[in-house]
């Protein structure tokens, strides 16, 4: 018998307990092998000629890879400590450490290798079908399965190293005193949770103090930049793990001390949570912040692309803009305006046209609409205003326009936040009275718009306009909602895309977390109800118990992260789409109805294997 | 004299807590190569203290432990795990096999763990399978076999080496009486076969009876020993008696 035989026993007659590690590992770097596949496509190029989406993909596996980092650490700690015991067996057996950490480095080495062989073969086999699946995405028309070498090869070095780093580094962990400690006893009771109110008052407070910053003191989060976000979220986790941990301890206080404990099973159930609570604060927090993660990528992600169309309006007030500059001539004007007239015709498409002169002092960035063509255009409301009165639109959405830069010695009758032209073009417009207006003086720009309707249906023409009359930015601009609407939508799938594969990762893992825990905990678990039926303990009690137990695990995570994920969305509203209360709602229900049937599937195989005799 | 295979001198054992225990305070004692010894005692004597600071379970706080001339507390890790494979044998009450391996596997893992050449292996497997009656359990697993069963594999893995001194906590306190019997016996005959010195915690004094000697530990000292004599039940009598004298004992049969 060879040291590398006990090595593979130990895997393969252990298989239950790695089988949840592996599976999960296998899915991390399927997804990061499967969006190497796509950021390295040969096609690539074409579809995405700014190479945004092949950075986003890139981005995308870089952070299924920091992750995959964090689980696979945390899932090899995981195995050390339920193994402590038999590495005391081969200590004092004569296994020296150097022995006992090449037998945990190659174990460790040998899932990992596998998850790798695993994924790269599933990658090669699904690859196709997710190609077909990216092509819908990003609306290529061609996205043909291809020989992968530099995703591969990419994705065997990445994962090796990784898995190599991570099992020499958890092998400094173990705990030598700890393991031959084992041997002397069996029960190894958890140290119990200690109350630490200062410190969890302390770093609440300052969690919340930065999370504040962010309304109250800008220029204090823009000095910091980048080191403010990540110091943030280091305090709101280390937060979140310290307030679970004191909701525990002063839970099981309250909970000793009301006669609710007396009654039925209730005593047993604290009783059971006390003894692990150290396990249960680790689980609860993980889960939270894992759910977190899977509500965040899909609602963000996913409201995002259900407000397109909106904020696309917002930005880009019509269906198409042309802007004639004073040098364009009069006879190219009107070249482009019959062609995209005879084009709209051709197409069937019914259009209403806008024409209006805007005075534009190029300086100082603002713009003069008289009045009669102002109240011609649609989307705003129609003012009335006296000799001596003007009117501020502003010149990007949402933003209110300055009325400071007005010095016709005229007075603001009113405002309104909505932006004249295309977002940003200039920095306010001001309506004034038709006679102030031609007295005015400044550059002359001759707008056409052209708006008509079931606008996102028309790409088409609005290709076929683009690719005739194009811009030149010294004689005439042109722009359309319809254009910014398909480059959006495009960015928001692709996003939504890499979010949905994330949070499914995201999603095994915290599955995996729980499966591990129940895994490891089941012998003792088993026998502790074994020993309290003998005194008179019914199966239904330990259904209940059990009920509340896995209850516990599964839906205090997720009601958390449900209130967590509410809070953040509410004060990022104004970023992200006003539609996100109502979709992420539904994904959530969606998420609940998963937990729901995982929680009954899992309490009655559970259940049933507990009482199994 | 005879050659001595253990020595321990002045051993103490604190454990500091909020209340420090002194566990051992002071044993001196010699086991001689070829000698069957028990150690006795009330509960919370100290006894399974006493192993497991020469067992190097544990790391006394002052005193020396020698066996066969060396101090296992002064090696370094290597080393150390090179005496127990070669020198040491453990026997548990709660048996420590690893549960991944089968009862073949278990056996052989001291010598696994040397690199044993493959020939020796399977000679010396033969000779301690067939000796431990238990050749018919090999390709089990942990779970499979009874808890007599489990300490004849956790014995043979222990002996596979022919150790110099064999270490035993309480090996008969998970088992029937039936099996307490033919465990006992193979110390016995283990004692007698592979020339091995055998130290022994135990509270029974029917297991104790089987030793040739039996130590008696009382609040961390050395009480009392006695020798067998030509009657095992007579030894057994006077077992019974010190117990009784130093009461504790007698509560627990």
């Amino acid at each position: 018998m060879s040291f590398n035989h006990i090595v593979m026993q130990n895997i393969l007659r252990d298989k239950w307990t790695y089988i949840s590690y592996f599976l999960s590992s296998v899915f991390s770097i399927l997804v990061f092998y499967l969006f190497t596949i796509t950021a390295f496509h040969p096609l690539m190029a074409e579809i995405d000629t700014e190479s945004t989406l092949g950075i986003a993909m890139l981005l995308a596996s870089f952070v299924v890879y920091i992750f995959s980092f964090v689980f696979i650490a945390y899932s090899l700690y995981s195995f050390l400590k339920k193994k402590t015991k038999s590495i005391g067996v081969f200590i004092i057996t004569g296994a020296s450490m150097k022995q006992v950490r090449q037998m945990i480095f190659r174990e460790n080495m040998f899932v990992g290798l596998v998850a790798i062989v695993t994924s790269i073969i599933i990658g090669l086999v699904i690859a196709p079908i997710f190609l077909m699946i990216a092509k819908q995405v990003f609306q290529a028309d061609d996205f043909q399965m291809y020989v992968p070498i530099i995703p591969t090869v990419m994705t065997i070095i990445l994962f090796a190293g990784l898995f190599f780093v991570t099992s020499l580094f958890m092998t400094r962990f173990i705990n030598k005193e700890a393991a031959i400690q084992l041997l002397k006893s069996e029960a190894t009771p958890e140290k119990s949770l200690t109350s630490m109110p200062i410190r969890t008052t302390v770093f609440t407070l300052i969690a919340l103090g930065l999370a504040s910053m962010i309304k109250i003191n800008e220029a204090f989060v823009d000095s910091l930049g980048m080191l403010y976000y990540v110091v943030l979220f280091l305090a709101i986790l280390i937060a979140i793990y310290l307030l679970i941990k004191q909701a525990f301890v002063i839970w099981i206080r309250v909970a000793e001390k009301s006669d609710w404990y007396k009654k039925q099973t209730n005593m047993l159930f604290v009783a059971n949570i006390k003894a692990k609570a150290q396990s249960y604060t680790h689980i609860v927090y993980l889960l939270t912040i894992l759910l977190l993660a899977v509500f965040l990528a899909t609602s963000v992600l996913y409201s995002s692309l259900h407000g397109v169309k909106e904020q696309t309006e917002a930005a880009y007030p019509y269906g198409y803009q042309y802007t004639s500059l004073e040098a364009n001539s009069d006879e190219q004007r009107q070249e482009h305006l019959s062609f995209i007239e005879d084009t709209f015709q051709e197409e069937g498409v019914d259009y209403d046209r806008f024409d209006f002169t805007v005075k534009v002092d190029e300086d100082k960035r603002i713009g003069f609409v008289a009045l009669s063509a102002f109240n011609e255009l649609p989307f705003h409301d129609e003012q009335t205003l006296a000799a001596d009165e003007f009117y501020a639109v502003a010149g990007s959405d949402g933003v209110e326009p300055s009325a400071d830069a007005f010095d016709e010695g005229l007075s603001l009758v009113g405002s309104s936040d909505r932006n004249l032209l295309v977002t940003g073009f200039l920095n306010a417009y001001y309506v004034v009275p038709d006679d102030v207006f031609a007295q005015i003086e400044g550059a002359d720009y001759d707008i056409t718009a052209y708006e008509f309707a079931d606008w996102t249906e028309q790409q088409a023409v609005i290709e076929t306009i683009d690719e005739e009359v194009g811009y030149d930015l010294d004689k005439y601009l042109a722009s359309s909602k319809v254009s910014l609407y398909e480059a959006e939508t495009f960015v928001k799938r692709v996003m939504f895309f890499i979010g949905f594969m994330l949070s499914l990762i995201f999603l095994s893992a915290a599955m995996s977390i729980i499966y591990f825990y129940l895994q490891t905990t089941f012998a003792s678990e088993k026998e502790k109800f074994m020993s309290v039926r003998k005194i008179g303990l019914s199966t239904k009690e330990i259904r209940t118990i059990v009920t509340k137990e896995l209850a516990l695990l599964i839906f205090v995570p997720f009601v958390q992260s449900f209130v967590m994920l509410f809070i953040i969305l509410l004060s990022i509203r104004n970023l992200i789409s006003t539609a996100f209360m109502q979709m992420t709602l539904i994904g959530v229900c969606i998420f609940f109805v998963l937990f729901l049937i995982s929680f009954f599937l899992t309490r009655h195989r559970y259940v049933n294997m507990l009482i199994k005799e | 004299m005879s050659e001595k295979i253990l020595v321990v001198d002045h051993l103490q054992k604190e454990y500091i807590g909020k209340v420090t225990h002194r566990a051992l305070n002071g044993i001196d004692f010699e086991l001689n190569k070829n000698e069957f010894v028990a150690v006795m005692g009330p509960s919370g004597s100290g006894k399974t203290t006493f192993l497991n600071c020469i067992s190097t379970i544990d790391q006394p706080t002052d005193g020396q432990v020698a066996i066969n001339g060396k101090n296992p507390f002064e090696m370094n890790d290597e080393e150390l795990a090179q005496f127990r494979r070669t020198e040491l044998g453990f026997v548990f009450q709660d048996f420590n096999l690893v549960h991944t391996l089968t009862v073949k596997e278990n056996i052989l893992l001291p010598l696994t763990l040397e690199s044993v050449a493959s020939d020796e292996m399977d000679e010396r497997l033969e000779k301690v399978v067939t000796f431990l009656g238990i050749e018919s359990l090999l390709d089990k697993r942990t779970f499979e076999i009874s808890g007599g069963q489990k300490q004849r594999v956790a014995i043979a893995r222990a002996v596979i080496h022919e150790p110099k001194l064999l270490l035993a906590d309480e090996p008969t306190g998970n088992l029937d009486s039936k099996s307490v019997n033919d465990v006992m016996d193979l110390f016995a005959s283990i004692h007698d076969t592979f020339e091995s010195s055998i130290l022994m915690v135990t509270h029974d004094a029917y297991v104790a009876s089987f030793a040739e000697r039996v130590i008696f530990i009382r609040d961390g000292m050395l009480y009392n020993d006695i020798y067998r004599g030509e009657s095992k039940k007579q030894f057994y009598q006077e077992i019974m008696d010190t117990l009784t004298f130093l009461g504790g004992g007698m509560n627990e049969l």
